[in-house]
């Protein structure tokens, strides 16, 4: 029994060597190329293959929830996966890695700017494309883009000045309410505000100033909030900020001018998938270079010791201050995002449920990382999509996994790991690696 | 290297044996159900699957709906919202693009209502929700109708019957300010009671927070203000809380409710406190004649209790959606024309005999339809007390 215990262990370590050893060369370039043919497998041939398998349509989220409504279904689904996914994914990836390797090295003798653009428009193309199969899958992806816009913002307080905020319900609330007004006032006939003052066409490039003030108003709000709560730390922020939320929440319920707690509704429809995507990889680019700039490794000082950073030189006060205005912007920016995406907003939205979900993320992902947030962001925000069929056992499922994470990995899943693009870009083998340094260097 | 090609061939023609051979495609009729099935109300949702999966026996007994002559069988897709909007958004996209639904009935709360409402029309499919009493639900969305009455019409039948019945010209209103039904029809109740007895009739108007447990400042403030009725549009776990603790500070006249009091949990909690009170609703339990009698004997020996309004609500939208889909006259297999054809057939229904009353659709997707009113008995059963129609 042991013997062939080990040898189960024996193959699966073999594999597992096997797989790194194949794969180690492939950059993320090549990743990207073999995902692009995957989602455009998947739309020529996707139905039919699906169809020759018995299932009854194209798996939606990785299938997950098919499988989960319909046991039987499970080796189908399995396959599909694979034969879409799976396979072209790993066969192109590999395959490609040489002549990927090149073009990255290539890239790079260029400005790293259009490095980085080539791969994030490789990126869109394929979530692009893969969304484009049905309008379910937009919406969970614009969602989820907009939990990560969250998460992030939520790590700044928590994660990098290793703070315990509980106001960020309440700031969302703050910029999907003033974001939704401005739109609301600007471009739709409504009952509560009147006619609209602006032509429709012009909304789509009034949205960025719509997200920017609404952004603005939850900074503002957590200016109110930075001033007195900042002379306490660590449990005292936790409640003044819990404190706010609840002030922001039973303040829109009681302004009877945006709805109370009926809501505000009929914003006009101008979260697209472009524009989630667009703001989701802004907030990405100007938090990591907020965290790794002076300011970020000053809130990092902060968090370790506020004395030593004090005797240091760091103006504690005003690292700390401008760094919770900056979480709050881009909270802000979730919810203006948020409300555009629903085209209703209630009040109820942004209570403790909210927060509950948005502090999970930030700790299931990991603390004081760029990765751990989207790593975050992203799986919870699927996992409570796809094991939706579960009903009442989902809330068993996935506290417990958090419960493990928080046993196992006490900081998340990737914490405390810094998020270097120019190594996310660099070819992967040693010759082309060698090469772009040499270059980088002459 | 080749016992793992082997573990991994072997492992594609396990899974290949048990793929199920490619089926006979029958064409099924799918009905979608947008159900809190966790979250803040996991009773509605309850209530809302239970009815729906007893209508569906129904339906497999007779083998299906007959359309043009011709039975389909129909499945429901139950989906959970876990009471939030984005959810209910989400779950009403995925019905519509993934599951194919012909129908969509749900969600029941109005904050649910109104943003899946707009989903719903905006991809053409018709949705009812049982439930929702918010006019944005179905206002300007042609393919968005309701299964019950609004609150504009519950506020004035209660003022009147108040008025009626008491002869009172001084009434109290304590309400949730953060919940958007109490709180609406706290406010249609002012309007129509002022309107009887003239500005400032209403004595006391207060209010609460959700989830507040302590309401002795504002009934202390109501007793003084010499108002003769309360009028409370709370939920059922509130209404205990708050008719014990009116009662213990000295109130002796009568308390008034709406239809959010008619859960099965409300004499539940309340106990002999409640007994003797009036409330308006969508239907009476107790005293039910014909097939609401039947509908609740049913319910009560399968679930284990006297289904409340969300229950039978959903019961009589499930009925109208099937009056609807019979009334197509044939399907045609293109999902899109077929919506356009049921939401056709769903406006013109013209005086539905469901369990809570007769009802035709308005043009707004709105049922007219009558409101009983209901006393607590002295063993804590609902009793028909009267019955007001538009």
């Amino acid at each position: 029994m042991n013997e062939e215990y080990g040898k189960i262990i024996g193959i699966t370590h073999s594999i597992k060597r096997k797989a790194r050893s194949l794969f180690s060369e492939v950059p993320l370039l090549g990743w990207l190329f073999g995902m692009l043919i995957a989602v455009i497998l998947e739309r020529y041939v996707g139905e039919a293959l699906a169809e020759s398998l018995g299932l009854s349509k194209i798996p939606m989220l990785f299938g997950v929830v098919m499988m989960l409504k319909n046991p039987l279904m499970i080796p189908s689904t399995v396959l599909y996966l694979f034969t879409i996914f799976v396979l072209p994914i790993s066969v192109v990836a590999r395959l490609i890695s040489g002549p990927a390797n090149r073009v990255a090295a290539k890239l790079l003798d260029l400005p790293i700017l259009i490095s980085v653009i080539i791969h994030i428009g490789l990126l869109y193309a394929v979530l692009y494309l893969w969304s484009e199969a049905s309008a379910y899958r937009v919406l969970t992806l614009k969602l989820t883009l907009i939990a990560v816009i969250l998460t992030l913002s939520l790590n700044v307080v928590n994660g990098y000045m290793g703070e315990f905020s509980c106001s960020h319900p309440g700031f969302m609330a703050l910029g999907a309410y003033a974001a939704s007004v401005f739109t609301v006032v600007l471009f739709v006939d409504d009952k509560l505000f009147g006619h609209a003052l602006l032509p429709a066409a012009l909304a789509p490039f009034m949205f960025p100033i719509a997200l920017i003030i609404g952004g603005i108003v939850a900074a503002f709000g957590a200016l109110v909030i930075a001033i007195p709560s900042f002379r306490t730390r660590g449990d005292y922020l936790a409640i003044i900020s819990l404190a706010f939320m609840f002030i922001v929440k039973s303040m829109i319920e009681n302004l009877e001018v945006v709805g109370g707690p009926r809501g505000l509704s009929s914003q006009p429809d101008l979260a697209s998938l472009p524009t989630v995507f667009i703001w989701t990889v802004a907030c990405i680019w100007v938090t990591n270079n907020f965290v790794r700039s002076t300011m970020g490794k000053a809130l990092n000082a902060v968090r370790d010791d506020e004395v030593a950073a004090n005797a240091m030189t760091v103006n504690t006060r005003r690292t700390k201050i401008t760094a919770f205005l900056f979480a709050a912007f881009w909270a802000g920016v979730a919810g203006g995002l948020f409300a555009h995406v629903l085209r209703y907003v209630n009040p109820g939205t942004f209570g403790l449920q909210k927060l509950a979900e948005v502090l999970a993320m930030v700790y299931f992902g990991g603390l004081n990382s760029v990765y751990g947030s989207i790593v975050g962001g992203v799986s919870l925000s699927m996992l409570g999509e796809a094991l939706r069929p579960l009903e009442i056992f989902k809330w068993i499922i996935i506290p417990l996994l958090l419960i493990l994470i928080m046993i196992y990995r006490p900081t998340g899943l990737v914490a405390f790991k810094e998020f270097n693009v120019g190594k996310l870009v660099m070819p992967k083998n040693k010759s082309d690696q060698r090469k772009s340094d040499g270059a980088a260097s002459g | 290297m080749r016992k793992s090609w082997v573990f991994i061939i072997s492992c594609i023609v396990i899974s290949l044996i048990f793929i199920p051979s490619a089926w006979c495609k029958t064409k099924t009729i799918k009905i979608g159900i947008n159900a809190p099935m966790t979250g803040d109300i996991p009773k509605v949702g309850e209530g809302t699957k239970y009815a729906a999966e007893m209508w569906l026996e129904d339906v497999k007994a007779a083998g299906g709906i007959a359309v043009g002559g011709k039975k389909y069988p129909v499945k429901l897709v139950i989906e959970d919202n876990e009471s939030k909007a984005e959810s209910a958004v989400k779950v009403n996209t995925k019905m519509i693009t993934e599951d194919e639904v012909l129908v969509i009935v749900g969600p029941q709360a109005s904050k649910q209502a109104i943003p899946a409402g707009e989903v719903a029309n905006n991809y053409k499919t018709p949705m009812i929700s049982p439930w929702s009493t918010n006019p944005d639900t179905t206002k300007d969305r042609p393919y968005v109708f309701r299964g019950c009455f609004l609150d504009p019409f519950q506020g004035p039948v209660l003022a009147n019957f108040i008025k009626g019945e008491f002869g009172f010209t001084k009434a109290a209103v304590l309400y949730d300010v953060a919940s958007d039904y109490p709180k609406g029809l706290a406010e249609f109740f002012k309007q129509a009671w002022e309107k009887l007895n003239g500005p400032g009739s209403v004595v006391a108007f207060e209010s609460f927070t959700t989830k507040d447990a302590d309401f002795s400042s504002q009934l202390t403030k109501i007793i003084k203000s010499g108002a003769q009725v309360l009028f409370t549009p709370q939920y059922y776990n509130e209404v205990a809380l708050i008719v014990q603790q009116a009662h213990e500070l000295g109130w002796n006249k009568p308390i008034v409710g709406s239809d959010s009091w008619g859960s099965a949990e409300t004499v539940q909690l309340c106990g002999k406190d409640c007994y003797g009170l009036f409330f308006s609703t969508h239907y009476a339990a107790a005293g039910a004649k014909g097939k609401t009698k039947e509908f609740i004997d049913r319910y009560n020996k399968k679930y284990g209790y006297v289904p409340d309004d969300v229950a039978a609500l959903t019961w009589d939208s499930l009925g109208i959606v099937k009056t609807a889909i019979e009334h197509v006259g044939k399907l045609t297999g293109n999902i899109e024309k077929d919506r356009k054809n049921v939401r056709d057939a769903m406006a013109k229904v013209k005086e539905y005999d469901g369990i809570t009353g007769k009802m035709t659709f308005t043009e707004d997707g709105d049922p007219i339809k009558c409101a009983v009113i209901v006393r607590i008995s002295n063993k804590g059963e609902y009793e028909f007390y009267k019955s007001v129609c538009p």
